[in-house]
């Protein structure tokens, strides 16, 4: 079941993509092209500079016709170089009335360079120049050549150059092979976002391709294998910089701009709104420029309105209408449909020529109008309407004379139209708003103004329900109506009256504090932990010798039970060790009082070891005694048994 | 009953008066002393607070620690026991001692703060 989900979604996808076809996004404008035309312009260091601006000029129809140019590329010229050869003889055929002379040297080191051998650029260069000296050449070894060139070096620069190099040749040559190129080369292209097209070389190479591959179209009289979409997408790629680093990428656009302007089969059209696409009474045509890339207007066009529908109510305006040319410009008088104000889709179709790309464009229309504030009326209720409604109605822009009056038994409330200047028709604009501003104070505070389903707009004020919203401050509160939207031309910001509210007293606050919302706040002192209370020093110091007093008693029980100080050795290694022991007791002590855990560890080891190997000594001395005495203390004992087991068995 | 618990009592003592060699009086005498430094501690806290806390702790766990290793050395000295510890000789176990009480001597300096 998946899978024919899957295609069906795929079918449906292909249909709607294929009815909407692609619009150039991006594309020069006259300042653009002018820019382009100061690079090109700028004074030439060497040949190859020269070639660029003097061909690329000529390329945007700008021809150099100077005879220092002339000069300049003969005195530069070197005949021993196939690419210096390259460069002059092409810039002399821009030039008018600029001759190279061309000795059989030369026409044989230009023919020689026609072969295998040779990089892909050289001969290029090489036929090209041949070409432009009016030099004969033999297609066929060329062509060969150029497959040869090809099948070694897969690169689309090489590619490129053989498509440049096959435009020059006779139209006998068989140039199928190379033809088929443009299709693989394509096929190369790298389609980022369904946007833009081009090769991962940049755009020097996409604008190069592009102009070689039309101008051997051309030359064979075969469309290129490009689809439309392809072609615009390669425009956006191509047209996209508008600010170009070398001479040579300046060059490359020219070249690109003029081969997709004046090829036989894809002529990409341009269409763009002269100013902001909207329209009003003051101004009630709707002016297109369309052009070619190189913002060449297309006077051979003929611009129709397929159709014109509002976006909000989809209904149909226009349908099939025409453009007039004016000056290079394509205007229509929309507003002699009288549509209402709002947003329109235009569907614009342009005809003329068979070569045209991307000729359906979708534009969007905005149509303004005028604003004015009809019946407007305000009035004060009392709540339980025992009092019948007092109504004063204002004129725009005047204000009310007298000042409303509502406290906590009355609302105030107003009413007004807002209707088209011209047609009459009931406007329902995006912003209608209803601020009150308090004079002393500076509060504002700003109500929405509803249309009910008549299209009148109303407003009730009610004291007791929007006394938070005014902080019960009663006073003098300025009222005015603002109306805005982005089809109105006139904004309306009017002082309508002056409401007096009052609240109910106690409820006020004391002082008036305007809104502080942007003053600083009060500080925040940061209370650091209270240390704990200490008991007092004379409980701590009691309860001190309270818990050192046992020790006297140990020393008392000690002495009572006859400690053995009379056995106290004074050999070194006792000794010693009684140092080294209260030494580290010591060391503790400093330890809790100067040092920390690593400088403790350290002075411990020096310490302990010393003790340790004290100790050690010592003990090792007490053990041997105590061996010693036991043995002393065993040994007549068994004498003993030994006598008491002779007297039994006697 | 309090008759015989009496009995029971002055028997004991009797028996540890004589039985009891004088090396295992003086460590008995040193745990008598551990254990009321370490009531008398456990007495203030109660009564005053527990205001340095860490101190009490550390002072508390020395007591304790002390106790332990002083009751491992009795056990490790008494001749009565001399079958259960045939490795060990007293000499060795007075050296183990010491290193104990220097371990748990550095601890709980670091603790009291």
């Amino acid at each position: 079941m998946y899978p024919f989900e899957g295609l069906f979604s795929l079918l449906v996808l292909s249909l709607v993509l294929e009815t909407q076809a692609l619009t150039p996004t991006h594309h020069l404008t006259t300042t653009d092209v002018a820019r382009l035309q100061t690079l090109l312009s700028q004074p030439f260091t060497d040949l190859k500079s020269a070639y660029y601006s003097v061909v690329g000029l000529s390329k945007l129809g700008i021809s150099v016709a100077d005879a220092a140019t002339c000069r300049f590329i003969k005195s530069n010229l070197d005949p021993s170089s196939v690419e210096s050869l390259f460069f002059a003889a092409e810039a002399s055929q821009a030039l008018p009335g600029c001759e190279i002379p061309v000795s059989n040297d030369t026409r044989d080191l230009l023919l020689a360079t026609v072969s295998e051998d040779s990089t892909a650029s050289q001969i290029h260069q090489s036929v090209s120049a041949l070409s432009s000296l009016g030099l004969p050449l033999a297609s066929q070894e060329v062509v060969s050549a150029l497959k040869a060139r090809i099948s070694k070096e897969d690169n689309v620069l090489t590619i490129i150059l053989a498509l440049q190099t096959a435009s020059r040749l006779s139209q006998q040559a068989e140039l199928g092979e190379i033809l088929e190129e443009i299709e693989d080369l394509a096929a190369r292209l790298d389609d980022l976002g369904g946007v833009y097209l081009q090769f991962e070389e940049g755009l020097e190479a996409t604008a190069l391709f592009v102009s070689a591959a039309y101008a051997l179209s051309d030359h064979v009289d075969m469309e290129p294998p490009l689809k439309e979409d392809q072609v615009i997408q390669l425009v956006n790629s191509i047209f996209s910089k508008k600010s170009w680093d070398s001479l040579s990428e300046a060059f490359s656009v020219a070249s690109a701009a003029e081969s997709l302007s004046n090829n036989r089969f894809h002529v990409p059209v341009i269409v763009s709104a002269q100013g902001p696409a909207a329209i009003s009474h003051s101004q009630p045509f709707l002016r297109l420029q369309v052009t070619n890339v190189l913002c060449k207007p297309l006077s051979s066009a003929s611009v129709l309105v397929e159709s014109a529908t509002a976006t909000s109510s989809k209904s149909a305006i226009l349908s099939q209408a025409p453009f007039t040319l004016r000056d290079g410009v394509f205007e229509l008088n929309f507003m002699a449909s009288q549509p209402a104000s709002g947003y329109y889709q235009f569907s614009v179709a342009i005809a003329g020529d068979s070569r045209f790309v991307a000729n359906h464009v979708e534009l969007k229309v905005k149509v303004s109008t005028r604003v004015s504030i009809n019946n407007m009326d305000l009035s004060v209720v009392d709540k339980d309407q025992s009092i019948g409604p007092k109504t004063t109605r204002v004129e725009y822009p005047a204000k009310a004379k007298a000042s409303f009056m509502a406290d906590s038994h009355q609302i105030f409330a107003m009413t007004f139209q807002l209707v088209d200047e011209t047609t009459g028709v009931e406007l329902t604009p995006h912003q209608t708003f209803v601020r009150l501003h308090n004079q002393k104070t500076g509060q504002e505070v700003v109500f929405v103004a509803e249309p009910d389903s008549k299209n009148l707009y109303k407003f009730e004020l009610d004291t007791t329900e929007r006394k938070t919203e005014f902080d019960s401050i009663s006073g003098t509160y300025a009222l005015y109506l603002m109306v805005g939207d982005a089809t109105l031309e006139n904004p309306i910001l009017w002082n309508v009256a002056d409401v007096v509210l009052k609240f109910l007293d106690e409820e006020a606050p004391s002082t008036i504090q305007a809104k502080t919302l942007y003053t600083p706040k009060p500080e925040i002192q940061h209370l650091f932990r209270e240390p704990e209370k200490k008991p007092p020093t004379v409980v701590s110091n009691a309860f001190t010798a309270l818990v050192l007093s046992p020790f006297l008693l140990l020393l008392i029980l000690w002495f009572k039970l006859g400690a053995n100080i009379s056995n106290f050795t004074l050999s070194p290694s006792t000794v010693l060790f009684h140092i080294g022991h209260a030494a580290m007791l010591g060391l503790m002590y400093v330890y809790w009082t100067h040092l920390n855990m690593f400088q403790t560890l350290k002075y411990l080891a020096i310490i302990g070891s010393f003790t340790f190997l004290a100790g050690n000594r010592m003990l090792a001395q007490k053990a041997v005694k105590r061996y010693t005495t036991q043995s002393h203390s065993t040994a007549p004992h068994r004498e003993v048994q030994s006598t008491k087991e002779r007297d039994i068995d006697a | 009953m309090s008759n015989s618990v009496f009995s029971v009592i002055s028997r004991f003592v009797e028996e540890y008066r004589s039985s009891t060699p004088n090396k295992l009086k003086m460590i008995d005498a040193y745990l008598l002393y551990i254990l009321l430094t370490g009531v008398f501690q456990f007495l203030y806290c109660v009564l005053v607070g527990t205001f340095p806390f860490n101190s009490f702790l550390s002072g508390f766990i020395s007591c304790v620690g002390s106790f332990i290793l002083a009751v491992c050395l009795r056990i490790q000295i008494n001749p009565q026991n001399k079958r259960d510890f045939l490795t060990v000789s007293p000499e060795r176990a007075f050296a183990d001692f010491l290193f104990a009480h220097t371990v748990l001597h550095l601890v709980v300096v670091n603790f009291v703060g």
